[in-house]
Parts: C-alpha cells; sequence; structure tokens
C-alpha cells in the first residue's frame, strides 16, 4: 500500500510525537496509510500502541538507517471513526 | 484554519482527547466569549478558557477591584481599585499570548457568552438577551460551599426555566472555583463539539458531589419559540 | 477564616490538580502551604496549570508558584520545595502539616503518599484526572480504607495511560483541584469528608457522578503496618472498624 501521506516525528519530544502523528492520521479517510519516520526507543515502543488503542493498524515497522541513525519507518493504516458519543 | 505549530505544542495534551482533535480545536479557536463577570467566578473561568485555546475573549464588568476579589486568581492586592475588567485582560495575557483578550467593547459580536458569578437579575437579563441572539450560553453562579452551572445550547430550555434558588449565601472562595472551573469546561465541552448532542443540564455542586440534571422547558416559557423556528 | 490562618497544608505536585488547589488554598486564608515539585514548566503544560503564564516557560514550577501565590496571597507563608516528594522526606513533610493533598500525576507517588498520611496519621486528599473523568477520595488513617485498600497495588507500567500519552482538559483538572482544596478546608474545620472512605469518579461528557464504597481491607500492608505499629489489632480488626463506619454490627 502505497502511503497517503508521510511525517517525520524526529525532531518533536513526547507528547508531539503522539499528537503530529494523530493530527496527521485525522486528516486522511479511513483505509489509508501514513508513512511515520521516528526515532526507535521510546516513540518505537509507544507510538503503534497508542495508534492500535485508538483502532488504527500497524502494517509494517522496519529500522530505515538511511534516514539517520536510530531511525525507523512504520505504517499506520487509518482506521473507522470511533463511537464518540457519551 | 490550520492551527500552527505553536498552537499544536500550547495544546498537545488537549489535542489527544477523543472527540477534540484537530477539527475542536480549531472550533475553539474560532470562538469569541463574552465573559460577563470578572470576580471570583470569572477569574478560573477566564484562565481555563483562555489555556484551552478559545480564540477571542471579551471581558464585560465595569466594577474596579477589591479585597472582596482576592479570590479571584487574577486580582493580587497591588491592583485593588482598578477595574476588573482590564486586570483580568492583563491576567489572561500572562497566560496566553496566543488568545485575542479584550475589554468587551459595542459593536463586539460573540459566538458565545459566560456568565460568570453575576447577580441574578443580570445573569437573567444577559442570558436572555444571549437566548434573544441565538447564541449558546453557560451561566455559573456561586453559592455558599457549592453552586450552580447551567449550560444553555442554542433552542435548549432557558435560564430562568432551570432556574432554582440557592441560600444565597456568601460564596467561598473554593466553591468560586469550582463554579468557575466548571463552567469554562462546559463552554469547552459546548464550543468545540467533542460530544455529539450538546447536553442542556443543569449541574449543581452540593458539598463536594456534582449533581447534574437535564434541563425541563417551562410550560409557556417564551423560549420555546426559539426551538420551534431552529428546529432542522 | 482566622482559624485557618494557623493551620498548614501540603500539596504534592503544583500543576494541573496542585496548582488550582494551591490557588483556592491561599485564596481561603491557610496560614503555610507547602508545595513540593522537582519539574519546570514546559509549553504542554499550559493548557492547564494557571499557576504558570508564558513568562515562566522553562522556571523551576517551585518558585514560580511561590512567586504568583507570593503576590496574590502576601499574608500567607508559602514553602516551595524544589524537589520530588520521595520515600526519604515523605512521612517528615506529611507529619509537618495539618492535611495532605496529593495533585501528584503519577501512580508511585499516590501510592507513597497514602503510606505516609497513614504512617503521619494525616488525612489525605486523593485526585486523579485523565480524559474527561475525575477521581477524588480522601484516607483518613485508621478510619477509612487508603490507596492501597483501594488498589491492591499499582497498576503494571502501560497499562493506565501517564498523562503524557493521554489526553488532559484543563478545565476539568481545575474543577477537581478547587474540589479537593474545599475539602481540604472542610477538615481542617474538623468536618467530616465529603470523600472519607467514598471515592467520587465524576466523568465530564455526561456530567455522571459515581460514589465507590472504600472500606478498609483486611491484608492491607498499609493499614495493617499501621496498626501493628500501634499495638493494635491487625488483619479482622479492619473489618470491624470498617462496619461500625457504615453503622452496622460488627
Amino acid at each position: 500500500m502505497i502511503p497517503r501521506a508521510r511525517i517525520d516525528i524526529r525532531p518533536f519530544a513526547c507528547p508531539l510525537t503522539w499528537v503530529k502523528t494523530r493530527i496527521a492520521l485525522e486528516r486522511l479517510a479511513e483505509g489509508e496509510a501514513l508513512e511515520v519516520l521516528l526515532a526507535e526507543g521510546e516513540p518505537l515502543e509507544n507510538l503503534p500502541r497508542s495508534a492500535a488503542e485508538e483502532g488504527h493498524r500497524l502494517l509494517a515497522a522496519e529500522p530505515a538507517p538511511a534516514e539517520g541513525p536510530g531511525a525507523w519507518r512504520i505504517v499506520l493504516v487509518k482506521g473507522a471513526p470511533r463511537e464518540e458519543g457519551i | 484554519m490550520a492551527l500552527s505549530e505553536r498552537r499544536i505544542a500550547r495544546h498537545a495534551r488537549q489535542l489527544l482527547l477523543p472527540g477534540m482533535g484537530e477539527a475542536g480545536q480549531e472550533r475553539l479557536l474560532a470562538a469569541r466569549v463574552r465573559v460577563v463577570g470578572a470576580g471570583p467566578v470569572a477569574g478560573p473561568a477566564l484562565l481555563y478558557l483562555a489555556a484551552a485555546g478559545v480564540g477571542t475573549l471579551w471581558v464585560d464588568d465595569p466594577d474596579p477591584s477589591s479585597e472582596a476579589d482576592a479570590g479571584a486568581w487574577i486580582h493580587p492586592p497591588d491592583g485593588w481599585g482598578r477595574p476588573r475588567s482590564a486586570a483580568a485582560v492583563e491576567a489572561v495575557r500572562e497566560v496566553s499570548d496566543l488568545v485575542e483578550v479584550g475589554v468587551a467593547r459595542p459593536g463586539a459580536r460573540p459566538t458565545a457568552v459566560l456568565v460568570a458569578g453575576a447577580a441574578q437579575e443580570v445573569a437573567r437579563a444577559v442570558a436572555e438577551e444571549a437566548r434573544l441572539l441565538g447564541l449558546p450560553h453557560v451561566v455559573a453562579d456561586a453559592d455558599g460551599e457549592g453552586g450552580a452551572v447551567t449550560v444553555v445550547p442554542v433552542g435548549a430550555p432557558c435560564y430562568a426555566c432551570a432556574f432554582r434558588a440557592g441560600h444565597g449565601a456568601e460564596a467561598t472562595p473554593a466553591a468560586t472555583a469550582q463554579v468557575g472551573a466548571l463552567a469554562a469546561l462546559e463552554m469547552v465541552l459546548l464550543v468545540s463539539g467533542s460530544v455529539q448532542e450538546p447536553a442542556a443540564r443543569r449541574i449543581e455542586v452540593v458539598r463536594g458531589q456534582p449533581v447534574a440534571r437535564a434541563t425541563l422547558r417551562l410550560p409557556g416559557c417564551a423560549c420555546a419559540g426559539v426551538a420551534a423556528r431552529l428546529a432542522p | 477564616m482566622s482559624g485557618l490562618s494557623g493551620k498548614s497544608v501540603l500539596v504534592i505536585g503544583a500543576g494541573g490538580l496542585g496548582g488550582p488547589a494551591l490557588l483556592a488554598l491561599g485564596a481561603a486564608g491557610v496560614g503555610r502551604l507547602v508545595l513540593c515539585d522537582d519539574d519546570a514548566v514546559e509549553t504542554s503544560n499550559l493548557n492547564r496549570q494557571p499557576l504558570f503564564g508564558e513568562a515562566d516557560l522553562g522556571a523551576r514550577k517551585a518558585a514560580a508558584a511561590a512567586r504568583r501565590l507570593s503576590r496574590l496571597y502576601p499574608r500567607i507563608r508559602v514553602e516551595a520545595l524544589d524537589r520530588r516528594f520521595d520515600a526519604a522526606g515523605a512521612v517528615g513533610l506529611a507529619g509537618s502539616c495539618d492535611v495532605l493533598v496529593d495533585g501528584s500525576d503519577n501512580f508511585e507517588t499516590k501510592f507513597l503518599a497514602s503510606d505516609a498520611a497513614v504512617v503521619a496519621e494525616r488525612p489525605l486528599v486523593h485526585g486523579g484526572v485523565l480524559r474527561y473523568t475525575a477521581q477524588l477520595l480522601t484516607v483518613m488513617p485508621g478510619r477509612t480504607g487508603c490507596l492501597r485498600c483501594l488498589f491492591e497495588e499499582p497498576p503494571p507500567p502501560g497499562a493506565v495511560p501517564s498523562c503524557a500519552e493521554a489526553g488532559v482538559l484543563g478545565a476539568l483538572a481545575g474543577f477537581a483541584g478547587a474540589l479537593m482544596a474545599a475539602e481540604a478546608l472542610r477538615l481542617l474545620a474538623g468536618e467530616p469528608g465529603a470523600y472519607a472512605g467514598r471515592l467520587l469518579v465524576y466523568e465530564a461528557r455526561p456530567a455522571r457522578t459515581r460514589i465507590v464504597l472504600v472500606r478498609v481491607r483486611s491484608g492491607c500492608p498499609s493499614c495493617q503496618q499501621r496498626l501493628g505499629l500501634l499495638g493494635g489489632p491487625v488483619g479482622p480488626a479492619c473489618e470491624v472498624e470498617s462496619s461500625r463506619e457504615r453503622g452496622g454490627r460488627p
């Protein structure tokens, strides 16, 4: 699947890492993919889980040494909008 | 109107809330809230509205500050005697330089109104004016050790319908803070659209316990007319 | 009001919950406020921490809080401790104040606060906010359950999102902080706490309030230890204590 959009969240610190990702996902339609460049360690450990909790799917995760030391590339597929009612 | 990097960073924790996101935050940015009152109930309300990212705030209060405002969070003793609204505007600017804040002036067109700790006659008059203008509004009344916050989305039962008399006791600083913060909370929920169906409700805080009831229209109240006009 | 000038309250954390609590307690005229926070003011704090403004970015929270509180309430004494509320100092700090208000944002500190309150025999007002939910509980050592009676142990890391990962609504934290201050003031006046042995859970979107009774749990390591130290009964006696609270027969 070719990602619809791509973001690099390595310059940001928590909580902006997840916030930026979430905003990028918000702008996609359901089923579209977002490629995220992030750093190994805390962002790599927490981001996919936060995304899964909101109903998005992790399609791929692989090291991306060409982008820089410690860089990883993950692909998230936007899930169905959640029932946001009370 | 996309959010700037600065706003995203400022409101990061709020953007993460379910039902908020960029869309909700943008609605807050587009909102222009007129706050009637600049005393102990308005102080916390103004700070939290600014902190939440409401785009424009107008403060409407003609009185000077005094020792009675010591519990307002925004009136240090070294400023007592100055107009309350001007001091409130300064206090909001200290908290955020991203909000457009000023003393209310004629010609200002708010999109929502918050009545914070006003005397009953004033609260009723302002609420009625807001209702007639088709503006959603929140009325905060502190009373003794607690108080009540009445939420009136467009077309909902009006403040007068919902009103229930309290003791009429002088409000404590903890009570004004509770009611001010709760009013800001309800306004943020209303404006951001994070709730699908904005709830018309009155939340009373009694001995530290919030008790919420849906508001009901009193038979024959003029506010029924507005609902009929605005019904889809 | 004059009675309060001789009282002191320890507030753990000067952020989303501690901030409004301190502002309300100062406004009420509590004579001595002790606050404990080892953080610096960050941009993402400003959506919910009314003690701080733009000009405080980068400053130490303890110092910035002391400045703000002293300016608003020149007649009270503010002791701002720029350090973590940790095991070494917890009991001493707790014992030096009349009531504890816990506005910390992690379970480790919350449990430490509860343990310290039980050992130092001070009432503790516990509060927490996450997304659209706020909760409040007052621990009256020896009379009501403590945090360990309610949660047998801290949840494993990752089970509950920390504030850093999940959203927080500033005004809800403000509401909760003000409720915590009001509770502390009730306790200082010698009145029964509204949340003593009763966990109040408030969900902001439906505006729904739930109450969960918190009884002393037999086998609670914190309560047991304290009762043991006093030479009193342990274990089953906790149940006796709690049924008396409810007005029932032992």
